[in-house]
């Protein structure tokens, strides 16, 4: 099967799944000539430098797949299927029902190029060419030390992402409920908190009416006692911070802790203990001092608006995404996750001089 | 301080101790309240706390999070009559809490009375911590300090012992011993034993606390107690799990496996829904909220976050459970910033 026919089913698949956004045939070719030069790179040899050169893809890849996003585990396989490489998924023990949905819905010609299993076994490992790991430091150090040198070690690590408001609080505060409810807060790309230029705490308060709405329409997951407790645990210390006369104000969901949103004159990057608890600070002077504990770990800043000149002031914050605030979850598929690119780091060349 | 507040302090202090004691002159119930009206009355960033909240029944009374001693000095007696200080370990990056006394009276009578309560023989204490004046702001060496007062101790600084001397001091033992000591040190004495046995004269017991938070370790209750066994020869049942914090003046027990922690009557514990703020209902998870009558230069109510399952009187607790934490790559503040 030819990159172009792999494509044309991806596509109609891909269809029934929105949460992938609207992917066109000629999307994962522009993916495939972005990241290899060529749209059949990986078919043909094609002309590079003064010879020709063609993509061979990993025979088999392993994708090891974490729980938060659904999101995440549908995009490393829809790229092992467009390689045209055999795909070894392992999901966590929760299950992983969007990909077992979207697996399901592939033609057989793809479908029967797809494992999907959350037990690892070690003929798995040996029989990869490539590992894709999602996950934890420790999910990452631990599939690398099982690595051979002769497979490829793509990984992709916890990261964190924010926002930032320049203005236009009203066209601003949607866009970040959106940006801060979906999948819970669970991914990677969620925003942990919002750093606005002027006025922080009332658009604090927009923020939490916006939160109050899409709770209204897309209800919070249940949460376990453990994550439960650590949100009452925030919005306690918020309102003895702000007892005591600290600029700190809360606003909070009644009788549950479906979402949370907290005002804080602070500058510091805090984390969130996540599933719809988020901060609004005030944008400081210098951002990059701000983001400093987290540096290592940033991946995308949503902005609002977006001018050249906000995307120029955040460019060299660390990040690695800069996209308009209410699309931090919905990255293109020609997106550098992590900085890198998506095809690129899996396949090998095979030179030919005439 | 004005002799007034002194003489106010001193009374309730008085009727605290008589409480203890077994004097029932006074309930619960109208101690905590007087307790806790005169800390509205004296301490107020807790005052500012409560706001205009009606409390008719001590379930009523406000609870402040375990963070807010991190955020402003609760205490009911100005800050140069302080006469102790304990810090929490801060672990969590916001730095450390503190919990300040204008004496340690009735924390120490809390101390003494609550242990005597468990029946346990006076025996000669091998203590693995830091001693009192080595770690003057650590509540746990305070505790253990405290508990000299019931046989003869000797301390062995964690990280730092000779694990030699405390094995031939053991094993020198022909008469029943008392080991107290954080669960990691007894983990990390038990690695370091190796699979060398110690045999402990019988009618000897372990007193251990506190959880593994930062030490990248998990090890279960059963597999603790098990490696007890192992390394001691102690079964179970001569095993004693304290359950203190620095927040809190008084400790809760529970012996061996599968029995529920019970405080004395001093204090009383509720396990809340995090959900709704209101009771859990019977036998659901929720976290534990602390009513301490020895806290009475601080505040009586605390907010931990220590998960519970409320069992009678007293309470299953489960701690914080690391298997319930959000997975994947997005990853929660103490997490991140800690490697």
């Amino acid at each position: 099967m030819t990159t172009r026919e792999i494509a044309t089913h991806l596509a109609r698949t891909s269809r029934a799944f929105p949460l992938l956004g609207e992917i066109t045939r000629e999307d994962l070719l522009t993916l495939v000539t972005t990241d290899l030069g060529h749209p059949d790179s990986l078919d043909d040899f094609q002309p590079c430098g003064t010879h020709r050169a063609r993509a061979i893809a990993p025979r088999t890849i392993l994708h090891v797949i974490s729980g938060n996003t659904p999101h995440a585990g549908l995009q490393t396989l829809l790229r092992g299927l467009l390689l045209g490489s055999h795909n070894l998924c392992k999901i966590p023990r929760t299950g992983a029902p969007e990909l077992n949905a979207f697996a399901a819905a592939l033609p057989p010609v793809l479908a029967n190029r797809v494992e999907i299993s959350s037990d690892l076994n070690d003929e798995w490992l040996t029989h990869a060419d490539a590992l894709v790991v999602f996950g934890d430091d420790d999910t990452i150090a631990h599939f690398r030390a099982l690595t051979r040198p002769d497979q490829i070690f793509v990984a992709h690590g916890h990261r964190v992402s924010f926002g930032v408001i320049f203005g236009d609080h009203a066209g601003a505060a949607p866009a970040a409920a959106r940006d801060a409810s979906l999948f819970d807060q669970q991914g990677c790309l969620s925003p942990h908190l919002f750093y606005v230029a002027r006025d922080a705490r009332s658009f604090a308060a927009r923020l939490a009416h916006e939160m109050e709405a899409f709770e209204k329409h897309s209800p919070r997951g249940k949460l376990g006692p453990s994550e439960s407790a650590a949100i009452a645990e925030v919005r306690a210390t918020a309102a003895f911070r702000a007892a005591q006369g600290e600029e700190v104000a809360l606003w909070q969901s009644r009788d549950s802790t479906a979402w949370t949103v907290i005002f804080q004159n602070s500058t510091a990057f805090i984390p969130s203990c996540l599933n719809r608890v988020i901060r609004v600070l005030p944008l400081p002077d210098d951002l990059p001092a701000a983001l400093a504990p987290v540096r290592l770990h940033l991946s995308t800043v949503g902005i609002w608006p977006v001018t050249d000149e906000i995307v120029a002031r955040l460019a060299d914050t660390g990040v690695s995404r800069i996209c308009p605030l209410g699309n931090m979850q919905n990255p293109p598929l020609t997106w550098h996750a992590d900085g890198q690119r998506a095809l690129a780091p899996l396949v090998r060349w095979l030179d030919w001089e005439s | 301080m004005s002799g007034r507040v002194l003489a106010a302090e001193i009374e309730l202090e008085t009727a605290v101790l008589a409480f203890m004691a077994g004097d029932r002159t006074a309930s619960f119930e109208e101690l905590a309240l007087r307790v806790f009206r005169f800390q509205q009355e004296h301490n107020a960033p807790y005052a500012a706390f409560c706001g205009s909240a009606s409390v008719g029944h001590w379930r009523d009374i406000p609870a402040v999070p375990q963070s807010a001693f991190k955020h402003a000095a609760l205490r009911c007696f100005p800050a140069e009559e302080t006469a102790k200080t304990f810090r929490t370990s801060g672990t969590t990056g916001e730095g450390f809490g503190e919990h300040h006394y204008r004496s340690t009276r009735l924390y120490d009578a809390a101390v003494l009375t609550g242990w005597d309560a468990l029946g346990l023989p006076l025996l000669r204490q091998f203590v693995l911590a830091a001693t009192p004046g080595e770690a003057p702001h650590s509540s746990l060496s305070h505790m253990f300090g405290t508990l000299g007062a019931r046989g003869a101790q000797k301390y062995y600084a964690p990280d730092a012992f000779d694990v030699a001397e405390l094995a031939a001091d053991l094993e020198e033992s022909r008469e029943p011993v008392a080991l107290l000591g954080t669960a990691l040190a007894f983990l990390a004495f038990f690695d370091r034993l190796g699979v060398r046995k110690l045999n402990l004269p019988d009618g000897s017991f372990a007193m251990e606390t506190g959880g593994y938070k930062g030490s990248g370790r998990d090890i279960t209750k059963a597999a603790l107690y098990a490696r007890f066994g192992d390394s001691l020869g102690l079964p179970p049942e001569s095993i004693i799990n304290e359950y203190g914090m620095t927040e809190m003046s008084s400790q809760f027990y529970t012996r061996g496996l599968g029995a529920p922690h019970a405080g004395p009557p001093w204090v009383r514990a509720l396990v809340i829904d995090p959900e709704t703020g209101r009771d859990a209902v019977p036998g659901a998870v929720g976290v534990l909220r602390i009513f301490d009558l020895a806290n009475l230069g601080s505040v009586i109510a605390i907010q931990t976050h220590d998960l519970a399952i409320a069992c009678g009187e007293g309470f299953e607790l489960l701690g914080r459970d690391p298997a319930a934490l959000p997975r994947g790559c997005s990853r929660a503040a103490d997490e991140l910033l800690s490697r």
